[in-house]
């Protein structure tokens, strides 16, 4: 009788744990998500700090929560394969500056909007060695009309990185490619055309 | 006073006459595709899917400028000093008017649960004369020719902008005109109606992103590309009625995308990736 309960109770163990492993990463990557927006919202929206100070803490955070090499990456496209390995680096840093430019400033705005995770989705691929989530979440612009934002989390044990961002469905990550392959098949079809415009950008 | 009547009637056919013939000269100057010698410069090429471009590019700033001049101030009158709580019903009125449309292509795509959805918001709202809200926590269905079209098959087709309609594609402008001649509200309503209706609901619309598109046109590198890009994805997203998207290039960013400097001999797997990415 002691056998039987004992072979079922590891039965179920051995059956559930899988199921319960990947629930735990899809609540990790929630959790994650919860936690850097309070993190963004309790460090970036106060009043009191200079833009030069809310930019510091916007490039910390996005290097802590963002795969920034792997974006800056995929958005380079298929220019980034041939490129000299100075000219990666160039890019890598503009990018992020650039990113750091545009967003960081937006924070000054917020005046206490409402922000809330939804749940997690598993989207892991066939044959990956990491885990990837879809975290639904509400950010209300408005008390009736929220606006959709869906982050795409890739996860290794405790490493949680956010890889593409979807506003409403639509991938920042796969605008910002196809604005990048414009301006480079317009002028040069060169990464370093591209460094260019970025760097235009950023000193503007 | 005659002699100056037909001066300036005679400039106008001169300036008529000269803006046609850049607009058909844009029009044939397609986008020459790159020689195939470069094979990544090409497959940039096929994947903007965008032979008309330069023509693309004059209509585009047209329409970018009578959006300046006229749809944005509009849009941002009717924001600010329209009163608020006029505002639900009127933009109840333009959502409920689009139902019957709804309700049609949902039928033609073979979506029972959806047309009823249509039917019902619309069939609720006429006793308030369309101007209430009658499923507050649904969103409204929304389905178009373009849409349609999509579900039977149709491939999207060269990207087109079109003349103060905006972005559209082969397929869209097909499903735009079909449309036209499809809607009942069009049948049914005066022509005061079916024409106020768009006035209407692309003012309101653009009421809602006035600060999106400024950012927009503010931060891109590359406003026009940027239009496309978001464009194409939020047809991508209405076709497949909100659920996720299928798996696309997005999940090839990965953890061991992020290394921060690629070693030589990780240039393999990097290439596969820039494969997959564009497949």
């Amino acid at each position: 009788m002691r056998l039987a309960a004992a072979f079922v109770l590891v039965l179920t163990l051995v059956i559930t744990a899988p199921q319960a492993q990947a629930d735990s990463h899809l609540d990790a990557s929630a959790g994650f998500i919860d936690g850097l927006a309070n993190k963004a919202i309790n460090t970036l929206t106060d009043a009191e700090i200079t833009a030069e100070q809310r930019r510091d803490a916007f490039r910390a955070l996005f290097r802590e929560g963002f795969a920034v090499n792997g974006i800056a990456r995929f958005v380079a496209g298929r220019y980034w394969r041939r490129a000299p390995e100075d000219e990666r680096e160039e890019y890598l840093s503009l990018f992020e500056d650039v990113i750091v430019n545009t967003w960081a400033d937006r924070f000054s705005q917020y005046s206490g909007q409402k922000f809330e995770v939804k749940g997690a989705t598993d989207a892991t691929p066939n044959n990956s060695s990491e885990s990837v989530a879809l975290v639904e979440s509400l950010f209300f612009t408005s008390p009736t009309t929220p606006v959709r934002i869906e982050w795409r989390v890739a996860s290794k044990g405790d490493l949680f990185k956010i890889v593409d961002v979807k506003l409403e469905g639509i991938s920042m990550a796969t605008t910002q490619r196809d604005e990048f392959n414009a301006v480079v098949s317009k002028s040069g079809r060169k990464l370093s055309s591209l460094i260019d415009e970025l760097r235009r950008r950023r000193d503007r | 006073m005659g002699d100056k009547k037909l001066n300036s009637f005679s400039v106008l056919k001169v300036f008529r006459f000269t803006a046609a013939l850049t607009l058909v000269g844009a029009l044939a100057a397609c986008a020459t595709p790159p020689s195939s010698d470069d094979p990544d410069a090409l497959a940039a090429y096929e994947e903007a899917n965008d032979p008309f471009e330069p023509a693309n590019r004059l209509v585009f700033s047209a329409n970018v400028m009578v959006d300046q001049l006229a749809l944005q101030p509009t849009a941002v009158t009717y924001r600010d000093a329209f009163p608020d709580e006029l505002k639900p019903p009127v933009e109840n009125f333009i959502t409920n008017l689009f139902m019957p449309l709804s309700f049609i292509h949902s039928l033609l795509q073979g979506d029972m649960d959806r047309a009823e959805k249509a039917a019902a918001r619309f069939f609720t709202a006429l006793p308030t004369f369309l101007l209430a809200d009658t499923f507050p926590n649904e969103d409204p269905v929304f389905e178009d020719g373009g849409q349609t079209l999509a579900t039977w098959g149709f491939s999207e087709g060269p990207y087109i902008m079109l003349p103060l309609l905006g972005p559209s594609s082969f397929r869209d402008t097909l499903g735009t005109v079909g449309d036209f001649f499809i809607d009942p509200v069009g049948h049914v309503a005066g022509s005061d109606v079916s024409a106020g209706r768009p006035v209407g609901n692309v003012v309101v619309t653009r009421s809602r992103n006035v600060e999106q598109v400024r950012e927009l046109q503010r931060t891109s590198l590359d406003y026009y590309a940027a239009v496309r890009s978001l464009y194409r994805q939020q047809r991508a997203a209405q076709i497949r009625n909100g659920a996720s998207g299928p798996a696309q290039s997005a999940p090839t960013i990965g953890l061991d995308l992020d290394e921060p400097a690629a070693p030589k001999e990780n240039a393999g797997t990097d290439d596969q990736k820039e494969t997959a990415a564009t497949n």
